[in-house]
């Protein structure tokens, strides 16, 4: 893990001299364009993908990020972006339903395992900016406001997504698994 | 059960695949990195050199039009001149 210092550091450097402080830039945040892929499109593979071309976008655009902080927002912004370019893509092609999709590999559960793989199936059911913001609110525990910030979104929208996608998977899981939550 | 807590569990975060970084940056140095002014250039070469193909192909145009307007020219004085000839020795002829 790499201190603030570091990163710093490594901002103008990775550039232009050293691919080593790049990938350190790139471990740092890895997990949080990964998951935010991997969590939307429940795809692995894919989600790979599309991390893979958000990090070779900030490559490009590291010259003018000018602190830690700058990448973490332009990392949140064009993976959103992006994640929401690619579902309009699909939306205009035909279209793997999601039963078919390959499932993400489960890692080491700390919860019921049945009951967070049908959670992720339902938050990717989800409308595709309802599931981004339960994204941003749950994987990065960011506040509503947080969220409006990294969308570009009124709050009040925010707040609407995050009660309205609530209630629907609170109703969904009862009716699938008839378990109150 | 709080579903806040089951879902800050089922979505929390997850390493991608080993050596996502390495692959990542192998196909960034892959690519040579480009800066605007060095874009810019790219565009204004090409902008340069789309004028002078299409001021080069518009004056052979009218280099090529004009030496068929020329040979036209020629071709319609040796007709006048042949029948002017042919004019001036009928006239001769019956003036003999």
């Amino acid at each position: 893990m790499l201190t603030q210092a570091a990163i710093t550091r490594a901002i103008p450097r990775a550039m232009t001299d050293d691919p080593e402080q790049f990938a350190e830039l790139v471990r740092e945040h890895q997990a949080m364009v990964f998951s935010m892929a991997c969590r939307y499109l429940r795809n692995r593979a894919l989600a790979e993908e599309i991390a893979q071309d958000v990090f070779l976008q900030l490559y490009k655009k590291l010259p003018d990020l000018e602190s830690p902080d700058h990448v973490l927002h332009w990392l949140r912004w064009v993976t959103a972006h992006r994640l929401i370019d690619h579902s309009r893509q699909q939306q205009r092609r035909p279209q793997t339903p999601l039963d078919d999709a390959p499932e993400p590999a489960a890692p080491a559960n700390q919860g019921d395992p049945l009951l967070t793989d049908t959670l992720r199936q339902l938050v990717a059911e989800l409308p595709e900016n309802a599931r981004l913001v339960m994204i941003l609110r749950y994987q990065e525990d960011l506040d509503p406001m947080d969220i409006a910030q990294a969308l570009e979104m009124p709050l009040a929208t925010v707040k609407s997504h995050l009660q309205r996608s609530l209630a629907l998977l609170r109703d969904r899981l009862t009716r699938k698994k008839g378990v109150g939550i | 059960m709080n579903l806040d807590d089951e879902l800050k569990s089922a979505l929390r975060r997850e390493d991608p695949p080993a050596g996502f970084a390495q692959r990542v940056t192998a196909r960034a140095q892959s690519r040579p990195a480009r800066n605007p002014g060095m874009l810019r250039m790219i565009w204004a070469a090409g902008i340069a050199a789309m004028l002078v193909i299409g001021v080069t192909s518009v004056s052979q145009y009218r280099q090529v039009q004009g030496e068929r307007a020329a040979q036209e020219a020629v071709t319609a004085l040796r007709i006048a001149a042949d029948k002017l000839n042919m004019t001036r020795d009928k006239v001769l002829k019956l003036e003999n």
